[in-house]
């Protein structure tokens, strides 16, 4: 074929593939912002979705059962919940909650979720709660999500409506390394990743998940947990600032406890390292080679500390919980009081 | 910048265009194709363009110096293979650098420690370039043929610069000789007969197997397991490790095609780099369709120089042994892939040992049934060397493969569809060529109109079946 035939073929082909994928287009373009591409991408989505020529492309998504939820209603999520909830105790929510001790005969329901992050330390963390034989565990891990994208995947409201309703009594939860993306704010204007309104719009979505956490007699504990620093060519951003909202915000909310990952995964400056000496002061792996994900022994170091943080509020004596020097951070290692807006040179 | 991308498709359209309008005015046409690889490379990140300009200024100087230390009838002279060795080792110093110092740093501490000497790592958290390994290697080739009297022709700076860097195979292969790039910057394609249907059906092959297959089975089975083998059951274990067999290839091979396709268009051909690896019946058949301009020059410049099978048979199986650990080096800093290439040497040399010991004998069964048992021997063989080759460490390949045994564990993940998609990824390969060859044939003779709708129709298709992202692909991290 002629080089300037093979133009028009490739133009044509790559103009008629557009058309049809303009929104799956625009969902990525949303994602990732980037200024005037944004522009392009909705403005074709607009023209494709009067023409109805998305149609094509949204029915094999539906057939295929994907990108289905396209809006994150808080609001009303809360409202339906606090209907729900006309017994709750506005004075039981002022105190951290006091949940009684669980026993081999009567374990304790605990569940594990958050992004891919959760995956590796979620499975850890299942493994060794079971092995202390008085919790239930559940994992409930969801690759690539977050609270930028409710688009993609809706956490508030898979947690109003699959988390809670199995009415677990602690809550470990863990946020953070997919959201560092553009987000579509409440007037559907795109929020250009960790700019100020960007900020503004997602406290407000970590704010409304906290109380949607919030049990009507004040018997559920959520561990929320801070990303880890991630370490280089992660291509992730704003961990850091993250982590400040999320701790800033359960300052106020006691059935929310912050936990403070960074400090295990980290030097003593704060900075990321990929292996870490654990109890026994050997040097281990703890991340997995894109410098994002825990390790199986990152996840575990992680779990042996959550559990400590747990065994803080609630009392664990009856069960297994002395982990082996192997696999726990050293007794040295210890969470900062305060979360700083901003680490320099955090990823 | 990723190929299945709308960055690239416009990157590209624009390279093409400029591409075919500039070619027959030959400098100016080798200027756009260096700039549009600058463009390409430093869209990851600027800085990697001062390591890439380093290697190709250094490189080229010491390749014309090698040249002219050469005898006028291009014999070797002392100060020849002085320069080759001082060229090797500044090549090999920049790759060491950035992929195993801090390998190097941290197993040397270990070692302290485990004899009870603490010591403070000094370890820099490097960062590799993208597709280091790929054009250090083409850079020795080159130094290597010229000193070797077998190119002689040195390249100008700028023949070179567009040879090391084409956009193409930078990041990710297929590793091109000088020998094979260079005289096609000389000839003039015509721009009426570009071979438009074997691009096409390359470049959607390729974003099929990327996009589709390899993000399929990384999401469904395989990160989940290898993230946590200890959760999974011995069933959901055996599927990971098949998957992953699979999702390199695809993610591989799938990069190669697009890269070949890609080239195709301007007007480059590349050699091939992969022809149907699990259909290999040995290991050393599976080698020449593996990666195949890798083995190329594993072999070239490292097996034949150390003495290839010219020497005794313990020196021939040291060298086949040498070359698969190096090979297996070569990906990256870590132990798992030496025992991954010490999988591939002791099954290399035990095929060789094998095969002398039974030349003659008949195991007086059909030539079927051998066939089928020795394309199931080297299938698992590979697979289990692909375990160390994914796993973060050697316990953690141990762990998973301890799995295959265990009497309980999830089976989260499997799936009908995931068993098909395996099975579907390798009988595809035992499709004679000749089939996808009359495909491209038939689809040249398809109207334009036509051609637009199938391509167009690829692409949604490509995109509705794929994840919302793109992973970057497995080999650009070597």
């Amino acid at each position: 074929m002629p080089a300037g035939l093979i133009i028009v073929v490739i133009v044509s082909a790559l103009c008629v593939a557009g058309l049809f994928d303009a929104d799956s287009t625009l969902r990525k373009s949303n994602a990732k912002g980037d200024g005037w591409r944004n522009e392009i991408a909705k403005t074709v989505a607009s023209v494709t979705d009067t023409l109805h020529i998305n149609f094509f492309r949204n029915s094999i998504d539906s057939a295929l059962g994907k990108n289905q939820g396209t809006k994150i209603d808080v609001e009303e999520l809360l409202r339906r919940q606090a209907e729900a909830e006309i017994a709750a105790s506005a004075e039981a929510a002022k105190k951290v909650p006091e949940l009684p001790a669980p026993t081999p005969a009567t374990p304790m329901k605990i569940w594990v979720g958050g992004d891919s992050i959760t995956q590796t330390f979620g499975i850890s963390f299942q493994r060794i709660t079971q092995s202390t034989g008085i919790f239930t565990p559940t994992l409930d891990y969801h690759v690539s999500t977050g609270l930028s994208r409710p688009d993609y995947y809706n956490w508030p409201e898979h947690l109003v409506k699959d988390v809670l309703p199995a009415n677990p009594s602690i809550l470990v939860i863990m946020f953070g390394a997919n959201d560092g993306q553009n987000m579509i704010g409440a007037n559907g204007k795109v929020l250009e990743r960790t700019s100020e309104p960007w900020m503004t719009e997602y406290r407000r979505r970590v704010a409304a998940t906290m109380d949607l956490l919030k049990s009507p007699d004040n018997q559920r504990i959520t561990i929320w947990c801070g990303p880890p620093p991630m370490g280089p060519g992660s291509k992730t951003r704003g961990m850091d600032q993250m982590s400040y909202i999320y701790w800033s915000e359960a300052q106020s909310r006691p059935w929310i406890q912050y936990f403070d990952t960074w400090p295990f995964f980290s030097d003593s400056n704060f900075v990321f390292s990929a292996s870490l000496p654990n109890a026994d002061g050997v040097v281990r792996g703890v991340r997995q080679k894109d410098n994002i994900h825990f390790s199986i022994v990152g996840g575990d170091r992680l779990s042996w500390a959550v559990i400590d943080r747990i065994g803080k509020l609630v009392d664990l004596s009856a069960g297994k919980v002395t982990p082996p020097a192997g696999q726990a951070p050293p007794a040295s290692l210890v969470e900062r009081t305060e979360i700083p807006p901003s680490m320099p040179g955090a990823e | 910048m990723l190929f299945p991308t709308v960055d690239f498709a416009v990157f590209f359209l624009v390279v093409f265009t400029g591409s075919w309008l500039l070619r027959p005015h030959k400098i100016a046409w080798r200027w756009f194709i260096l700039a549009s690889s600058f463009v390409f490379y430093g869209w990851w990140d600027w800085n990697y363009l001062v390591l890439l300009s380093l290697s190709i200024g250094i490189n080229w100087f010491l390749g014309l110096a090698i040249f002219r230390s050469l005898t006028p009838e291009g014999e070797r002279t002392n100060a020849s293979r002085w320069l080759v060795r001082i060229a090797v080792v500044v090549n090999l110093g920049i790759l060491g650098y950035f992929k195993y110092f801090d390998f190097f740093v941290s197993t040397i501490a270990d070692k302290m420690r485990s004899i009870g000497i603490s010591v403070d790592a000094p370890i820099l958290n490097i960062i590799l370039p993208i597709g280091i390994s790929f054009f250090i290697f083409q850079a020795i080739s080159y130094v290597i043929d010229i000193g070797r009297g077998q190119w002689r022709k040195p390249l100008t700076i700028l023949d070179f610069a567009v040879y090391l860097s084409f956009f193409a195979h930078l990041v990710a292969g297929p590793i091109v000789r000088a020998s094979e790039f260079a005289p096609q910057l000389d000839v003039l394609p015509d721009p009426r007969y570009v071979r438009s249907a074997e691009a096409f059906m390359l470049i959607f092959r390729g974003m099929f197997k990327k996009v589709v297959i390899s993000s399929f089975l990384a999401i469904q089975i395989v990160d989940p397991v290898f993230a946590n083998p200890n959760a999974y059951g011995p069933l959901a274990v055996l599927l990971a490790i098949y998957a992953y067999a699979i999702q390199i290839y695809a993610d591989f091979s799938g990069y190669t095609d697009i890269a070949i396709g890609v080239a195709l268009l301007l007007g480059i051909r590349f050699p091939q780099n992969f022809d149907s690896p699990y259909i290999a019946l040995s290991l050393q058949d599976f080698w020449s369709r593996w990666h195949m301009t890798l083995s190329r020059w594993l072999r070239d410049y490292l097996y034949i120089p150390l003495g290839g099978n010219r020497g005794s048979k313990a020196m021939t199986y040291r060298n086949l042994f040498l070359v698969m650990i190096i090979g297996g080096l070569w990906h990256g800093a870590n132990w798992t892939f030496v025992v991954w290439g010490a999988i591939h040497g002791s099954y290399l040399v035990a095929e060789r040992i094998v095969k002398e010991k039974w030349k003659g004998h008949e195991l007086g069964l059909p030539p079927l049934v051998v066939k089928a048992m020795q394309w199931f021997l080297v299938f698992n063989v590979v697979c289990l060397a692909w375990v160390f080759f994914r796993a973060t460490s050697v316990d953690e390949a141990f762990t998973l493969l301890g799995r295959l045994f265990a009497s309980s564990g999830s089976s989260t993940g499997v799936s009908l569809l995931l068993i098909l998609v395996i099975v579907g990824s390798v009988a595809s390969q035992f499709v004679p060529q000749r089939f996808p060859q009359k495909a491209e044939v038939w689809f040249a003779t398809w109207a334009p109109a036509l051609q637009i709708a199938a391509l167009a129709g690829g692409l949604v298709l490509v995109d509705a079946l794929g994840p919302e992202g793109i992973a970057p692909f497995i080999y650009f991290q070597f």
